[in-house]
């Protein structure tokens, strides 16, 4: 029986390929994309969300949803994915519009509605998880697992001590985290080792689909800005949120408490990983740690080319 | 040339197998201990370094520092280092002097060393951070500060803080932001310079008094790491001591590092800009690895030092 999911992205380069990634797997029922502010702003973010899917041809339900994080001014990562949020390959405007509810809202009834338990992938700052979780308590009865892109056990990539989704709105993913429902966290750990070569970017372009091309260019443009950060390869975000839910076994994991840091100096954001058992909390994150990439870039593969 | 040293210090099981390490190193010439409040009160962690100075049979001028951190009431790591701060070791009462005023003492012996003193800094940093705000010339007179504590990958008081820099994270800031030259010794170092519980006797020739408190210190260390799920036992302390010395013991490289004082789950973070993001200017060596094999080596170079005759009673 097929997973029902929803997504919730802010289109950013690897969230477009994060959402080829989804609609092309046989085990997943994509129920709809919701949308946040984060990699761009939200007005940039949906509509990026609605011209990936429409250049795919992909028919799904799209809501719009914050803004802004729940606490705080909303930061934006235009130097990583360009002032449309998606630069890099020609994408016309969508052939279609966005739901009129709200993304909490249409979460909510999908979840509410579903016989089985729902999966949520959000792979951008936890803004509407939170807000979800925070109005509609009642939800989280019904979902299987949140499969997140965010957060690193060791490090962070945009302060020292922080990944950018977290750090964006540390106050929803303290929500998420807190909530009780299963997390699996695809942080900086696993992402950093799920790296595209620049030359795989070949790859993709010549299975020739236009789809397939996007691809290609998209990882022309997202590498550019990790190659003068001094990476042998982009690393692929945001899909390893979502390849888990297809594929757990391509993964190495291990499940600790894990708490978000909302009120740091220096550490906001930091999703913090007690490897000792010191904090005596039960573990509530199954974390990410390596990933069979050979696996991973032929799973993306095989995606993006069942589109053609 | 002997480095000259202050050797700042709480002990502390491995504390006080750091300062007996630092007795039988020929390369250091410890000019002044003094004691903090840290894993014991600093009532105890003197008397401790007292009996430590006994049992190396040294004649180093010892003062008594600061019995509580900068900001905060003192926390102990009584859990890990018993009531009495060195664990099962008994050893007899001391009658050593006890000097008080260690922040005046600490300056003072840097003054006498123009520029050449070294600071092996073995607890929380409350008497370093004090000297440094009472002097604020201190830096001048420094050449460098050797420190046990922090961490880059984890904690071992709180998932994200190491006890020294959780004790008195105020006073790591300050230690931190005084632009005296830092060799940061954390755990990502210290969780690599091990002992297996099998390789203590072979660390040690001969047989005496002195030799067994020392294994005992070791055996305690075991324990400590058998009850806390630390996995090994870590000789955290040692090798901040042999690194001050012998630097390829340790391999690191230097990084940005903030102390974090305000978060909720991360106060007392030692925040290592490992990659740059922060583009603030570099003030610490972090140390990342141990060659444990030439660290265990060094230690069975050091000990063979109380395998003297005057060790015997």
């Amino acid at each position: 029986m097929k997973k029902p999911v929803i997504i919730d992205c802010d289109p950013g380069h690897d969230d477009a390929i994060a959402l080829l990634l989804a609609f092309a797997s046989p085990k997943l029922d994509i129920k709809a994309v919701t949308v946040t502010g984060g990699n761009q702003t939200l007005e940039k973010t949906l509509r990026n969300t609605k011209r990936v899917l429409s250049f795919a041809g992909i028919k799904t339900r799209v809501a719009k949803g914050a803004d802004k994080p729940m606490m705080r001014e909303l930061e934006i990562a235009p130097q990583v994915h360009g002032e449309s949020g998606l630069d890099g390959p020609y994408l016309p405007e969508a052939d279609f519009e966005e739901e009129d509810m709200p993304a909490v809202e249409l979460m909510r009834q999908i979840i509410m509605e579903s016989d089985q338990k729902v999966t949520l992938i959000p792979t951008g700052p936890l803004t509407n998880v939170g807000i979800l979780f925070s109005l509609y308590p009642e939800v989280k009865e019904n979902i299987e697992m949140v499969s997140l892109m965010g957060g690193a056990a060791i490090g962070g990539n945009w302060t020292a001590a922080a990944e950018f989704n977290i750090l964006v709105d540390p106050e929803a993913a303290h929500i998420v985290f807190e909530s009780g429902v299963p997390i699996v966290m695809a942080g900086l750990d696993v992402t950093h080792k799920a790296l595209i070569y620049d030359e795989e970017a070949e790859l993709f372009r010549n299975q020739g689909g236009k789809v397939s091309v996007m691809v290609a260019e998209l990882l022309d443009f997202f590498f550019q800005f990790h190659q003068v950060g001094g990476y042998e390869g982009s690393p692929v975000h945001d899909p390893c949120a979502v390849a888990y839910v297809i594929d757990p076994d391509m993964f190495e994991s291990k499940k600790y408490a894990v708490e978000i840091e909302t009120d740091g100096e220096f550490s906001t954001g930091a999703t913090v990983v007690d490897w000792f058992g010191r904090s005596g909390k039960e573990p509530n994150v199954e974390v990410l740690f390596d990933i069979d990439r050979t696996k991973f870039i032929n799973m993306l593969l095989d995606a993006t080319a069942s589109y053609e | 040339m002997r480095i000259p040293v202050v050797i700042d210090t709480d002990p502390g099981l491995d504390d006080a197998l750091a300062l007996m390490v630092a007795f039988a190193s020929e390369e250091l010439d410890i000019k002044l201990i003094s004691t903090v409040a840290g894993n014991q009160t600093v009532e105890k962690t003197t008397r401790n370094a007292a009996k430590i100075l006994e049992l190396g049979k040294q004649d180093i001028k010892l003062v008594k520092g600061a019995s509580k951190p900068l900001m905060r009431e003192p926390v102990y790591a009584d859990d890990v280092h018993g009531d009495s701060g060195i664990g099962s070791v008994n050893l007899k009462e001391p009658n050593y002097p006890i000097s008080l005023n260690a922040y005046k003492e600490i300056y003072d012996v840097a003054v006498q060393n123009k520029g050449e003193l070294e600071i092996i800094a073995l607890g929380p940093l409350t008497n370093i951070a004090n000297t440094i705000l009472l002097y604020p010339d201190l830096k001048d007179y420094v050449k460098r500060i050797v420190l046990m504590g922090g961490g880059y990958a984890f904690g071992n008081t709180t998932p994200a803080a190491e006890f020294n820099i959780y004790a008195d994270a105020e006073a790591a800031k300050v230690v931190f932001e005084s632009d005296i030259p830092l060799v940061m010794v954390g755990l990502d170092a210290t969780h690599e310079a091990y002992v297996l519980e099998e390789e203590i006797d072979g660390l040690f020739t001969g047989e005496n008094k002195t030799i067994s408190t020392l294994k005992q210190l070791m055996m305690d260390l075991v324990d400590v790491s058998k009850r806390f799920k630390f996995g090994n036992a870590h000789m955290h302390d040692l090798l901040a001591v042999v690194a001050t010395y012998k630097p390829e013991v340790v391999e690191g490289d230097y990084h940005r590092v903030d102390i974090e004082t305000r978060g909720k789950v991360t106060y007392g973070k030692t925040v290592v800009d490992k990659y740059h993001v922060s583009q603030k200017s570099r003030n610490v060596y972090v140390t990342w690895h141990t060659d444990r094999a030439a660290f265990l080596n060094l230690l069975r170079d050091k000990f063979g030092y109380f395998n003297q005759e005057c060790f015997n009673e």
